[in-house]
């Protein structure tokens, strides 16, 4: 009785060699397609942000930031992040980054909002969803790093899809959150005035779960940009792949450099979308 | 508009017929056994379940002011949803105009909701993200109306509650008082025949929640609607309830006007209730009110009038116009002076400082206009025409009383304490 019976011995790890195996012959074509579609978005954001030039750029996140958090200093100190960036070497690299990170998020966005208004919407809904986010958010990512390349091939379309995984989880929490902490007598008298529950939802429901939502955005955005260097392992071109690539030479420096651009945009990305979620609070539409 | 539109029933507006909410799973099945007629305890305990509302029936008239009145856990906020199905009852019918609400389908509701009826609530219940302006024409556009239309619409409401300034601020930066006039004026921008009104003055202070139980009755007056109000406030009840529905338990106790049941309760409970209800809080300036012995009319000369004055013995007599529409106060002193100086008319011997009231003013409220004058208070109607006088020592004589009780209860309070202590 010291050994674990073998008899109870459950074959997992087989059974989702078959199912990866059945998917790949029988679904090859569609995660083909579903790919296209991730690449050409991405394709587009990353040629944009590389065809601009970096000026335009800087200056455009320092207006940003700067309407963001309504302190002109705080605006210079962004665009200063980013010329520091360019001074490095590494814009390129860094605008590709971004475009993973924002192609990321946008799909992250496109199906967690969704996905939490639903889970807000019916309790059996969110006891099924709810134990799914936790696995997402806890399972090692390599271990859909390697199926993932084995649906979209190496490069960024595996790399973004690896992404949205593991950064989807909490806009979907937030967002049910947001929506389920609207108060019940709001939602009352909104019913009591004869509101469809299409009605209730995109009036008072989602306005009063902006806050909660914005917030979710901010955490999506920065498990994204954590993901880089890990994403850069199945071929993701980025600073991710540059600190991969200063590791495995043991070149200190470089990878010092690398990674100190990835700090820098991820104290960039998060200010300025936590200031736009606080900003939300005093939002009245009048 | 559904608002005239003639109900086949004539004058019942709302009727609820042996309505029930049981709370719990196998609710319904607990109504069709024999079980239903179990007490509320002995049902909990079997089943589970909570009876809410047990075999309710009563109707509301049309332009009637219906109070609910009971203590937090009689069922009262329960009923006033089950009447719109914010709640849904477990059994029973509502009729609304003739037609079974509980029947309707979901597109049904929503057109009653949208153009019937009106709520008012206890936590006011207002969007916090929107402006007062578009938190009055919500009602308004979830009907679909053009945004200039309901603009209009809430904007003149919003006048009417005494808000014209605040209407593009939002809720937040509003008092109390304030918030709960942004919840009428929703409730009465969709023009709806039946308001509802949960408790809408419990969370405000007494001062605000005086002000504003006069105001609903000046503009019942005005609008005329079918009101439902629930309250757990006696006096409440009775300033504004044409008849009251006493609840408790799930169970209506008795319904009656404010006199039936200040005068024949219905049972031990109701008379318990009653007994808290001060005589100060109750009577009206109408009620206690006397006819005075003379009257002074203005065509009467100022040596007649004094002449009037020094043989009945009084200080000070009220003087009127034609049709009885009250002028002031003469008092000896300023007839005499003005006959020293040759002065024709009495008016002219006004005192300044009278003070009116109105019939249906309440006692309570009189006091301290009692305790700023020395002159009887004048009591006139709505038209101004002169009714009645109050002397000041009528009122003091119900504030007496008043406070006697309140010794009363103190001891009562203290014995209790005492016994309590003992035991």
């Amino acid at each position: 009785m010291v050994e674990f019976p073998e008899l109870f011995q459950v074959p997992l790890a087989e059974w989702v060699d078959a199912v990866m195996s059945w998917v790949l012959t029988n679904w090859g074509a569609a995660f083909d397609a579903v790919g296209d579609v991730i690449l050409f978005a991405l394709l587009r954001v990353e040629w944009l942000l590389l065809w601009l030039p970096w000026v335009v750029v800087v200056v455009g996140v320092g207006v940003v930031a700067w309407r963001a958090m309504r302190r002109w200093v705080a605006g210079l100190l962004m665009a200063g992040f980013l010329v520091l960036i360019g001074s490095f070497g590494h814009w390129d690299l860094a605008m590709m980054t971004l475009a993973i990170i924002f192609a990321a998020v946008m799909i992250s966005l496109a199906i967690g909002i969704p996905t939490g208004i639903v889970m807000a919407r019916s309790n059996s809904v969110e006891a099924i969803i709810r134990p799914v986010l936790d696995a997402m958010q806890t399972m090692p990512s390599f271990v859909y790093l390697i199926p993932a390349l084995m649906l979209f091939g190496l490069g960024k379309v595996p790399a973004v899809f690896a992404t949205i995984i593991y950064a989807v989880p909490p806009v979907i929490r937030l967002t049910n959150v947001g929506i389920r902490q609207v108060p019940s007598s709001v939602v009352e008298a909104a019913r009591a005035f004869g509101s469809s529950s299409r009605q209730i939802l995109f009036e008072v429901q989602l306005p009063l779960a902006v806050p909660s939502i914005m917030v979710g955005i901010n955490q999506t955005t920065m498990m994204a940009l954590a993901m880089v260097v890990i994403a850069s392992m199945i071929g993701a071109k980025g600073l991710g792949m540059e600190v991969l690539l200063a590791i495995n030479r043991i070149q200190i420096g470089k990878g010092f450099e690398a990674g100190l651009c990835i700090v820098l945009l991820a104290i960039l990305i998060d200010r300025v979308t936590h200031a736009l979620a606080a900003r939300q609070e005093y939002a009245v539409t009048s | 508009m559904q608002n005239n539109t003639p109900t086949p029933n004539g004058g019942v507006c709302v009727e609820v017929r042996e309505l029930w909410k049981v709370f719990g799973a196998n609710a319904e099945q607990l109504l069709r056994s024999d079980r239903r007629s179990a007490t509320k305890e002995s049902i909990l305990e079997e089943t589970g379940c909570v009876v809410a509302l047990r075999d309710l029936s009563f109707e509301v008239q049309r332009g009637e002011f219906f109070v609910i009145m009971g203590l937090s856990g009689s069922g009262k906020s329960t009923l006033i949803r089950c009447v719109l199905r914010l709640v849904e009852p477990t059994a029973g019918r509502i009729l609304i105009n003739g037609e079974d609400v509980c029947a309707y389908d979901e597109a049904q509701l929503m057109e009653l909701r949208r153009h019937t009826t009106s709520m008012v609530f206890q936590q006011f219940g207002l969007f916090p993200h929107r402006s007062v302006l578009d938190n009055v024409a919500y009602g308004l556009k979830v009907r679909g109306v053009e945004k200039e239309e309901r603009y209009a619409r809430a904007r003149e409401v919003i006048g009417k509650v005494g808000l014209r300034e605040w209407e593009s601020y939002p809720p937040s930066a509003l008092s109390g008082g304030m918030q709960q006039r942004v919840g009428i004026a929703r409730a009465l921008a969709t023009e709806p025949e039946i308001l509802l009104m949960d408790e809408p003055f419990s969370g405000l202070d007494p001062l605000i929640r005086r002000q504003m139980q006069d105001e609903l009755v000046e503009l019942q007056a005005e609008v005329q609607k079918t009101i439902v109000f629930v309250t757990h406030d006696l006096h409440e009840a009775l300033k504004l309830g044409g008849r009251i529905a006493i609840m408790r338990d799930g169970e209506i106790i008795q319904i009656g006007t404010p006199e039936e049941v200040i005068t024949a309760p219905g049972d031990a409970y109701v008379r318990e209730f009653v007994q808290d209800a001060s005589p100060a809080k109750v009577l009206t300036a109408g009620t206690i009110m006397e006819q005075p012995n003379v009257l002074l009319y203005e065509w009467q000369g100022p040596k007649a009038a004094l002449h009037i004055l020094k043989t009945t013995g009084l200080d000070n007599v009220f003087l009127v116009a034609r049709r009885g529409r009250l002028l002031g106060l003469v008092t000896v002193d300023r007839l005499a002076e003005l006959i020293k100086k040759k002065g024709t008319s009495v008016k002219q011997a006004l005192e300044p400082d009278m003070l009116t009231c109105t019939t249906d003013m309440i006692v309570e409220d009189l006091f301290p206009l009692a305790a700023s004058t020395t002159y009887p208070i004048a009591v006139v109607d709505d038209k101004g025409k002169f009714v009645g006088e109050i002397h000041i020592s009528t009122v003091l004589s119900t504030m007496i009383q008043k406070k006697e009780e309140e010794q009363e209860e103190r001891e009562e309070k203290e014995e209790k304490e005492a016994m309590k202590a003992d035991g």
